[in-house]
């Protein structure tokens, strides 16, 4: 009989929980951006009669920041998804320090050529993106949500893109998450491994396309709200 | 060919090592590597001074024993090589090349460029085997086994065992390793019985022995000289979570 060491103990048990909460982030960024590109709608697409006759892109925008706060499922699916990012760094944390005790003393001589940056260097990309969360949480979260102090959250996100340097800091954070996102998709779905070989071929392209259009959709909102 | 050597020269495992340059000419840019490191020895056994140690046995290419990270590469700079079927013609003439031993906490160095990977052995005890009847080999044809299935095991079943993924690995992980031999035994109808367990007791036995996560960064099946693909790997994983919901225990 083989010992169960329970599912998130061991090197592949540790890399599952890596895989489960990433594609669970990756999920809500998805719905994330939806959202926000509210904030990109031209003028000339309003009134919109689906949604019941709105206006403008501000009152669309603060209607449906409104639902996201007041709507209990979203509370609920708001609160796995902090668990989420919380248990994807601790997990993080935990792997790279039994990694760095496994690989023992550095070689003299380094040759890269096997392997591509970003995908050796996701702990750096997470922490720049770490730091990113904690900004963009205090800028918006943070008033809008728990201090309840900003009650437009449409005139705040303007106001707060018409200063360059925070477009700068938000493009950055972008740019982080793009390539976080090519290595993690498919280091994620290898990590499950649940998937027939076929799938496992076009995953690279799967990754690296949709890592692309998520990453340009959500680093064009800032630029266009600044010119806005 | 004339070449400047630095060589990573160690006592063992518990003194700390350092480059030591050497410099050789005269070489045919045919003389294999393993051959030049016998040329330079031989001139320091003739001076009186300690030879470099590094592994070596079969030297044509099927089994495993050679290691040497060359410039920073496992195996040197051809792909999917071994050291000892690298020749001097992968180098210029006045080139320095830097040989290191295979780096991992779980390969600790004997002397020089020689390390204990037993470790990998351990793994293979733990799991990597089939429970059969012994005797005479059994008739060929008794066990059908389509064509693509045999060639696919047998692609898993290519690997040496030289280490080269865990030194190459960032994460010292030897995930490829043990995957090959996953993926060999899982295709195979021999390896259904212990299938759910073989694996735990692997991965365990890789978590035991102090060798990293794997995240997938793909160096290890770069320079593997079998070629053994990372989508083993993959397939482990996937191996692990069945056998996790599925094993008996």
């Amino acid at each position: 009989m083989a010992v169960k060491k329970g599912l998130f103990k061991t090197s592949v048990g540790r890399k599952n929980l890596m895989a489960v909460t990433g594609l669970f982030i990756i999920f809500f960024l998805i719905i994330h951006l939806v959202g926000n590109l509210i904030l990109v709608i031209p003028s000339t697409f309003f009134p919109i009669e689906f949604w019941g006759d709105v206006e403008n892109t501000h009152d669309m925008y603060n209607a449906y920041s409104h639902f996201l706060v007041h709507f209990w499922p979203v509370t609920f699916v708001a609160w796995i998804l902090y668990a989420a990012i919380i248990i994807h760094v601790i997990d993080a944390l935990l792997i790279t320090l039994q990694n760095r005790k496994s690989s023992g003393e550095k070689y003299q001589v380094t040759n890269n050529s096997t392997s591509i940056w970003y995908s050796r260097n996701m702990g750096v990309l997470g922490t720049v993106i770490g730091v990113f969360i904690v900004l963009h949480m205090a800028q918006f979260w943070l008033p809008y949500k728990v201090l309840k102090t900003e009650h437009d959250l449409y005139d705040l996100v303007l106001s707060t893109f018409k200063v360059w340097w925070f477009v700068l800091i938000y493009e950055i954070g972008i740019i982080a998450l793009g390539f976080h996102l090519i290595h993690g998709i498919e280091s994620a779905h290898r990590s499950l491994g649940i998937y027939p070989k076929k799938a496992m071929r076009i995953l690279k392209y799967i990754a690296l396309y949709f890592s692309l259009i998520m990453a340009i959709l959500y680093a064009i909102i800032p630029i266009i709200l600044y010119f806005k | 060919m004339k070449l400047t050597l630095k060589i990573w020269r160690q006592e063992n495992a518990k003194t700390k090592g350092k480059l030591v340059t050497y410099k050789l000419s005269d070489l045919s840019p045919d003389t294999s590597f393993l051959e030049m490191l016998d040329v330079l020895n031989e001139q320091l056994a003739t001076k009186g001074e300690p030879v470099v140690e590094f592994d070596h046995d079969c030297r044509e290419g099927i089994c495993g024993q050679c290691s040497l990270v060359i410039n920073g590469k496992a195996h040197g700079p051809e792909e999917h090589y071994t050291t000892c079927q690298t020749h001097l013609r992968s180098f210029n003439d006045g080139d320095t090349i830097t040989i290191e031993p295979f780096r991992a906490n779980s390969f600790p160095v004997i002397r020089d460029l020689k390390v204990d990977r037993s470790a990998m052995d351990r793994i293979i005890q733990a799991g990597g085997y089939i429970s059969s009847f012994t005797g005479m080999a059994p008739e060929a044809n008794s066990m059908p086994i389509h064509h693509d299935i045999a060639e696919s095991a047998f692609d898993s079943a290519a690997c040496i065992g030289c280490g080269a993924c865990v030194a190459t690995c960032k994460n010292s992980s030897a995930a490829l390793f043990v995957s090959a031999k996953i993926g060999h035994l899982v295709k195979l109808p021999q390896g259904q019985v212990e299938r759910n367990e073989r694996v735990l007791w692997m991965v365990n036995a890789h978590d035991d022995e102090g060798f990293g996560s794997c995240t997938n960064i793909g160096a290890c099946a770069m320079v593997c000289p079998q070629e053994v693909q990372l989508l083993d790997i993959t397939r482990m994983n996937y191996e692990y979570n069945r056998a996790v919901c599925l094993s008996a225990d």
